[in-house]
């Protein structure tokens, strides 16, 4: 009987697994999908843990050493961060082109880890009330 | 094998290159030039968990990512 279940345990897993295989590969071959698996290999372990369970992830600007928070989307989804953490003001930039959002803030993270001012430089204020 | 990413409509275009090859490297560095020149920035990673600008082609820089000019929105 234990052996009996052991083996559907084991056609369960082995089927969820196919399924996460399947999910993973149709993810990959849409920009969307592709787009957010190189987010995740760009991210740190702490950034790709805070915007899988927060929708966020937070960095640290590469001139000034003040902290921005990336929310998902494509535009006007940058904020400054005061010293306890809350959203001050919204930043919009953005990398030019059509991309899928993963590779927006992809790119607003290397901007403003490696090159803040000249992001700020070219970037417009919006209020984040919407972003909360 | 060395890779040169691109951001593009497609989430990203990968061009891998092996640096022991001299016209593999050559199309590489060509292709830095290109993209760089038309205002992408180029950011690799040289350790875990830190990233720096690529100024000037590098064979040895095993990934680096292409993100295009920035404005803003």
């Amino acid at each position: 009987m234990f052996g009996v279940l052991r083996s559907e345990q084991r056609a369960l897993r082995r089927r969820r697994a196919v399924r996460r295989l399947f999910c993973h590969h149709r993810a990959d071959r849409t920009p969307a999908g592709r787009a957010r698996r190189l987010l995740q290999q760009w991210l740190t372990p702490a950034q790709w843990k805070q915007f899988s369970s927060r929708g966020y992830f937070d960095v640290t600007g590469s001139d000034s050493g003040r902290r921005y928070r990336i929310f998902t989307g494509s535009a006007m989804n940058v904020c400054l961060l005061d010293e306890r953490g809350r959203t001050r003001r919204g930043i919009c930039f953005v990398p030019v082109g059509d991309l899928p959002a993963g590779d927006v803030m992809l790119a607003q993270k290397l901007a403003l880890e490696l090159c803040e001012d000249s992001a700020l430089m070219v970037a417009r204020e919006f209020i984040p009330r919407a972003l909360g | 094998m060395a890779v040169q990413i691109v951001m593009d409509r497609t989430g990203d275009s990968r061009y891998p290159f092996d640096p022991a090859s001299a016209a593999e490297v050559a199309d590489a560095e060509r292709r830095f030039r290109q993209l760089t020149g038309r205002g992408f920035t180029a950011a690799a990673r040289v350790a875990p968990g830190r990233v720096e600008i690529i100024r000037s082609f590098d064979p040895r820089v095993e990934e680096c990512v292409f993100f295009p000019r920035l404005v803003g929105g």
